[in-house]
């Protein structure tokens, strides 16, 4: 990289080699208006709106693949470039629908903004004739071919960044058309609704279904937060209107994922179709539940455990609460009441290294990927991208006890447990190996794995969400729901019923902490509800150990309250004092988590 | 100076395009003062003056032999041509039609629809014939401007006409006079 000047529309500009004409004018904060250009994935010159004048060029040139050079002439706006470009602009109208006024993107579109800034006020060509399909087969979104402006954005997106490769073109000119795998209904193809190619797509032909003519942007808020679903810890930008929750979108700017998402974070959540606790519960006499105010279900906790020998009171938390509720847990319980029994549902994965990646693309870098106990595509699936791009840069990728998972499919081996030693040197061969690994592995596969420390990348996957952080605060093993007298569950979002029902004496009194009705609730005998993901503040910690801040994008359903709030009035009934506002919380759990 | 002749019709329209000419409310009183509309689909008289008028404005779309007509009568009899919403623009709604072709479309409305009982297909003499593919008013006749909309502003119709009768050309582009969100 050397520093050049270039001149653009004769003002003279600071540019780099190796940056893009288009590059440099940005940089500078001259606009050259694009289509198929997005800055997430690599240039290809397809639309032709951004070309330009470059002195010395026979023809005008596309600004987003055309290099500079030390003291080029460039204008971007001169009526040559004008005319072409509305000519390129009347062609793509020219093709398939796009009559705005009803169109789902209508104010949104990034073609329609381009038509507008050139005074685009009729179509030159022959109105358009032919019905192209809509493929409305995937379950979140569709595919509305008659809006496509075959920009590639999609393409590029599903093949460059998820390494997925579903979406290609098929047939040539003007029988150009997006397909999924050979010409498969997106529902019935490898698509694995990630709903990656919904956030680039700059007209309305890849369209959400659930938040589809619910509004404009310019009247939604969005909220940038993040992802409850697993324990990468995803950035998500959170849309809303009115109070209305619309849809989940990347965040580029998330240092975890850069914007990519997967189906669990960007669609599940909002299909959510339990029934959501709105007040708290007590148990009547004849055993059913009646609604009761905070203070007295919060009081009748208390009271009870307060009664009951501390031997014979147990605490189960879900990793999926904030660092602060699972703080106040530790410090209530553990360290103040000396429960007896304290601890998770899920076991929790050793931190075999002290420097963990902050960022996945720190994956993708490797050259040869080592995936041991774990299935990240199901689970974690967004590492899962950054897994496959490793393939497509040509490295390795080797699959260890994990012999149906899709990854170990696309492997270049796979591998059994007892064979550990052999895949961790063939990791250690590599120039920059990286180990994502899972839980319940065994002594001698750790020790194995550990032995890479400081040439590999170690990253543990955390079952569960906040796992990190839960144990840090010391609710580090599995705990189980037997022999108790008091049973307090901190269920958040999860359904724990089959997994701890039968477990829980008949007599042992169970208060639960959580989000939706269940077994477990039904069973309860006071029930506490909490706020849901979208409606909490906070921090998590990731698998990582990066603690990054929760934001509420709607006010919490019912009376629920914040999983923190909860915990700190039941620790005040208590006689414990941890801290009055969630700030002050949060120091002290922050502190913990260093 | 005698006043401006202005003169409308519509093609394959909904009215709304006319709807919103009316929009422009109390304004239209002092543009009277200025303007004769010598016809229109909401006046007495229909048909454009044979003498001609200054400004023709035509709204919807091209959709059968008789809209053709209306058309080609308006270009002319005027001497500047306004294609006014977007089915006079580039086909709009009615173009839709295109997608399952004229035939498929006859025969939903007249033949399949729910509520037909012993349906015909209309085809009385004294009827325009269904274009097979409905285009804007630009593929027939000459325009001389359009302003696109669903339905366009009628402040973008009461633009237009206040540049005409200052003797401008009117500049009617987005997002000054035409946005569709």
């Amino acid at each position: 990289m050397a520093s050049i000047t270039i001149t653009i529309n004769g003002q003279k500009v600071p540019a780099q080699t190796g940056q893009t004409v288009l590059e440099a004018a940005r940089a500078a904060g001259i606009d050259i208006p694009t289509l198929c250009h997005h800055p997430a994935v690599k240039p290809i010159g397809a639309c032709r709106l951004c070309m330009v004048e470059i002195a010395g060029q026979r023809t005008l040139q596309p600004a987003c693949t055309f290099p500079v050079a030390d003291k080029m002439d460039v204008k971007t706006e001169s009526p040559k470039v004008v005319e072409v470009r509305k000519f390129v602009m009347e062609l793509i109208f020219s093709e398939r629908n796009h009559f705005c006024m009803y169109c789902e993107m209508s104010g949104d579109c990034e073609l329609q903004a381009l038509a507008y800034k050139y005074g685009i006020d009729h179509m030159t060509y022959p109105t358009y004739v032919k019905g192209y399909p809509v493929d409305a087969s995937p379950p979140y979104f569709l595919l509305d071919h008659n809006r496509c402006v075959l920009c590639r954005r999609c393409v590029r997106v599903c093949g460059e960044l998820v390494a997925n490769h579903t979406l290609d073109m098929r047939q040539r000119g003007a029988s150009t058309m997006v397909q999924a795998d050979m010409n498969l209904p997106l529902g019935q193809s490898s698509c694995i609704s990630c709903g990656n190619c919904l956030d680039v797509c700059p007209t309305g032909a890849l369209v959400d279904k659930r938040s589809a003519f619910m509004a404009r942007n310019a009247q939604t808020e969005h909220v940038r937060s993040v992802c409850s679903q697993c324990s990468l810890g995803c950035g998500i930008d959170v849309v809303t209107r009115a109070g209305n929750l619309l849809r989940v979108q990347g965040d580029s700017d998330a240092p975890v994922n850069r914007g990519l998402l997967c189906r669990k974070g960007r669609f599940e959540p909002l299909y959510e179709k339990r029934a959501r606790l709105l007040a708290p519960l007590v148990r009547t006499l004849d055993g059913g539940h009646r609604q009761a105010d905070w203070n007295e279900a919060l009081q009748t906790a208390a009271d009870r455990i307060r009664r009951t020998p501390a031997a014979k009171v147990g605490v189960l938390a879900s990793t999926w609460a904030t660092n602060e509720a699972l703080y106040l847990l530790a410090r209530l319980f553990v360290k103040e009441l000396k429960a007896g029994k304290a601890g998770l549902l899920h076991p929790v994965v050793p931190v075999l290294s002290d420097k963990l990646p902050a960022s996945l693309e720190e994956i993708a870098k490797s050259d040869c990927v080592l995936v041991v106990g774990a299935d990240p595509a199901q689970d974690h699936p967004v590492v899962s991208f950054f897994v496959k791009r490793v393939l497509d840069a040509e490295g390795r990728l080797i699959v260890v006890g994990a012999p149906a998972s899709p990854l170990a499919d696309l492997a270049d081996e796979s591998f059994g447990t007892e064979e550990i030693r052999k895949a961790v040197e063939t990791a250690r061969a590599a120039s920059r190996p990286a180990v994502l690994y899972g839980a319940g592995l065994s002594e001698r596969v750790l020790e194995e794995l550990k032995s890479l420390a400081g040439k590999a990348l170690l990253l543990p996957l955390q079952p569960g969400v906040n796992t990190f952080a839960a144990a840090k605060f010391g609710l580090d093993r599995i705990a189980e729901p037997s022999g108790l007298e008091v049973l307090y569950v901190l269920a958040g979002e999860e359904d724990l019923g089959d997994r701890i029902l039968g477990k829980i004496g008949k007599d042992t009194f169970l208060i639960v902490q959580g989000c939706y009705g269940s077994s477990l609730t039904d069973r309860a005998d006071v029930v506490l509800p909490m706020a849901a993901w979208a409606e909490r503040s906070g921090t998590l910690t990731n698998t990582a150990g990066l603690v990054q801040e929760v934001r509420a994008a709607t006010d919490p359903a019912g009376s629920s309250k914040p999983d923190w709030e909860i915990l700190s009035l039941l620790a005040e009934r208590l006689g414990v004092k941890p801290g009055a506002s969630l700030e002050e919380i949060a120091v002290h759990a922050s502190r913990q988590l260093q | 100076m005698g006043k401006v002749t202005v003169a409308t019709d519509w093609l394959a329209a909904c009215a709304g395009c006319h709807m919103s000419l009316l929009d422009s409310d109390e304004r239209i009183v002092g543009l009277l003062d200025l303007v004769e509309f010598t016809s229109s689909p909401v006046t007495d008289l229909k048909h454009p003056p044979k003498e001609g008028v200054t400004v023709g404005i035509l709204t919807g779309a091209i959709a059968n032999t008789h809209n053709i007509e209306v058309a080609k009568r308006m270009r002319e009899r005027c001497q500047i041509l306004i294609a006014l919403g977007d089915c006079a623009t580039f086909g709009g709604i009615v173009a839709t039609r295109n997608l399952a072709g004229t035939e498929a479309c006859l025969k939903r409305a007249y033949l399949e629809a729910e509520s037909v009982v012993d349906g015909v297909i209309p085809d009385s003499p004294e009827l325009g014939k269904p274009l097979e593919t409905v285009t804007g008013v630009g593929d027939v006749v000459k325009v001389d401007l359009f302003i696109p909309g669903c339905p366009p502003r009628a402040d973008a119709i009461y633009y237009a006409l206040s540049e005409l009768l200052a003797g401008r050309v009117p500049v009617v582009l987005p997002p000054e006079h035409f946005v569709y969100d």
